[in-house]
């Protein structure tokens, strides 16, 4: 794409020799600031100000009447011993730890399977597969709300389905206690997340011949070992950006919560967004609500440097034309 | 078995598992539609019915009073939030892609950090930040915080596409003597139009589905989004379910007749940006 030196150079009224020349370059470099400049003042004020200014949060002493001034007294580590010695923030970490993983491993099992199915010729399948996605059109909190509605004890489709077949026996009361509440957004989250992996793996799946599929499907004592040992190789890159980027959406998951159960009862539900929200802006603990944020930034910059090693690629400099 | 039975058991098994995957994936839907119609008095009996047992549209009454204006403010939210993502991005992505920044690496790697950096982080903080600036309870405010969904993205996918964009028509119209901005203007931008439009429909579409900026940063009644509109009746003990089910309809159809009309540009958008991944 790019010109070879040799080629500018011929190119005389791009790279006349003396000032005239430098000034060309320097008002096309200035142009090209003037078009980063929105974006660039954007990212600082809209991520870094955020950034910073939670970290200098989490290391003072906030109240209810430091809100209106932009500081507070500084509190040292106060705010961290806080949170990690606060049962519901750290059963919230551990939670939102058990909720990220739980909800990976169901998106990418059932995500893998659907890519995969998708490759196969069938009648229906590319209808099928644009429908997949339209779970994706829901605002988030919506969809936490649709499955409060199914999940509901009486009346509830959900409960409605296991009676039917007959595996269970009484309505079960979904929304009652953590533990099954706990499962209730898990399922909501796969839902919501299987069609983001079906289109991601969907895609790199095309680079695996039709024949190592449709015998990975068929073949009952092989299938297995030629999934493993053929297909997921190939399509291993595409996988660990998807698992990358499915954690660091899951682990943010907030509006979801909200919507299904409002982090109840009892607190039972909480993750560490919904625990880091209620502090900040019902108890208003700004500085504890900072803390506990902190640990949730932790847990998703330790992707950071993986995330950028995968996408290298986009990284490279600009493909423009130099002068 | 024979080769052809295996392969024709194989289709049929195939058509049953992805007919299940539709079903489920649609379902909900399905249930919110059912439900709206509905009188919430059915909707709390025992049963689960899978059409209107008593057919009505008293849920639509009583809801089309009170979301009519919250559906009109995620519209506007949403059409400040696309159109915020446009005025930063488009640029943003063209310098990034066609232009020799000392910064490009760097820029674009805080972009696909920013990606990362939880919701609910950016919202703690931009509440004192707005509070201090004045900015709570503004559409500016909520348009600025929303933009961190959408102004990555953007950026990433946009640059994408100018990646594929020749650098040939660029130089023709500068040898031509268009000033930079003009070669970006009646150039560069009206063979975006796809990629623009993408981008667009899906900053429109984050405006319009977000709940956590505007539960942190609206705090009074004055601007309420379809999304703050359900969630005031989560806390009721008696749940109103058919009006709740109504409002949802509300909440969805607007951003599907958006995409559907979009659909077309989308893909092309996409597919000559192919950075979903």
């Amino acid at each position: 794409m790019g010109e070879t030196p040799a080629s500018r150079r011929v190119d005389g009224r791009r790279a006349r020799p003396g000032s005239k020349g430098l000034t060309a370059q320097r008002r096309r470099q200035l142009a090209g600031w003037l078009f980063l400049a929105p974006a660039v003042a954007y990212i600082l004020f809209a991520f870094g100000l955020p950034v910073v200014y939670n970290v200098m949060l989490s290391f003072e002493q906030s109240s209810p009447a430091t809100i209106s001034s932009f500081t507070a007294p500084f509190a040292g580590f106060a705010n961290y011993r806080a949170v990690f010695s606060d049962p519901t923030s750290v059963q919230a970490i551990v939670r939102t730890l058990e909720f990220t993983v739980g909800s990976l491993v169901g998106q990418f099992v059932i995500g893998f399977a659907l890519a995969l199915l998708f490759t196969l010729r069938f009648p229906g399948r590319r209808i099928a597969r644009s429908l997949i996605i339209i779970p994706w059109l829901v605002p988030l909190l919506v969809t936490g709300v649709i499955f409060k509605f199914l999940f509901q004890l009486e009346g509830g489709a959900v409960n409605q389905v296991l009676l039917a077949t007959g595996i269970v026996h009484h309505p079960v009361d979904w929304l009652d206690t953590p533990t099954l509440g706990l499962v209730s957004i898990l399922v909501a989250n796969i839902w919501l997340g299987v069609p983001f992996f079906v289109m991601l793996l969907y895609s790199a799946l095309q680079d695996v011949p039709r024949e190592v599929k449709e015998a990975a499907f068929m073949d009952g004592a092989g299938a297995f070992t030629r999934l493993r040992f053929i297909i997921v190789p190939i399509v291993r890159p595409v996988i660990e950006v998807t698992l990358l980027l499915g954690f660091v959406f899951t682990v943010k998951v907030f509006d979801l919560v909200i919507g299904l159960t409002g982090g109840g009862p009892a607190n039972g539900t909480q993750l560490i967004t919904t625990w880091s929200y209620n502090l900040s802006f019902q108890q208003f603990s700004f500085g504890l609500g900072a803390a506990l944020n902190n640990v949730l930034l932790m847990l998703a910059v330790i992707c950071a440097p993986l995330y950028l090693w995968f996408s290298r690629e986009s990284l490279r400099a600009s493909s423009g034309i130099a002068r | 078995m024979t080769r052809i039975d295996r392969s024709r058991s194989l289709r049929l098994l195939c058509m049953l598992v992805a007919a299940v995957a539709v079903v489920v994936a649609l379902f909900p839907l399905y249930a919110v539609v059912v439900g709206s119609f509905e009188s919430t008095y059915n909707l709390f009996s025992a049963t689960y019915h899978l059409l209107p047992v008593s057919p009505t549209l008293a849920n639509y009454r009583t809801v089309i009073g009170a979301q009519s204006g919250h559906v009109l403010t995620s519209l506007i939210v949403g059409l400040g939030t696309a159109l915020l993502a446009l005025v930063v991005a488009v640029p943003a992505a063209y310098a990034l892609a066609k232009y020799q920044l000392r910064v490009t690496v760097l820029v674009v790697s805080a972009l696909l950090v920013a990606q990362i950096i939880p919701s609910i982080v950016i919202a703690s903080s931009l509440f004192l930040v707005f509070h201090w600036m004045h900015l709570l309870n503004s559409y500016v405010g909520l348009v600025l915080a929303d933009g961190t969904y959408a102004v990555p993205f953007s950026v990433l996918v946009l640059r994408a596409f100018f990646f594929s964009l020749p650098n040939e028509v660029i130089q023709a119209a500068t040898v031509d003597g268009a000033s930079e901005w003009q070669t970006f203007r009646m150039i560069v931008l009206p063979l975006a139009r796809s990629a623009v439009i993408t981008v667009a429909v899906f900053a429109f579409l984050n405006g319009w589905g977000d709940f956590i900026f505007a539960v942190t940063v609206l705090n009074g009644a004055s601007i309420e989004p379809i999304t703050l509109g359900i969630y005031s009746y989560l806390g009721n003990y008696s749940q109103d379910w058919g009006a709740v089910m109504a409002s949802v309809v509300f909440a969805v159809v607007p951003a599907a007749v958006m995409l559907a009309l979009a659909q077309r540009y989308i893909t092309s958008g996409l597919t000559a940006g192919s950075v979903v991944g």
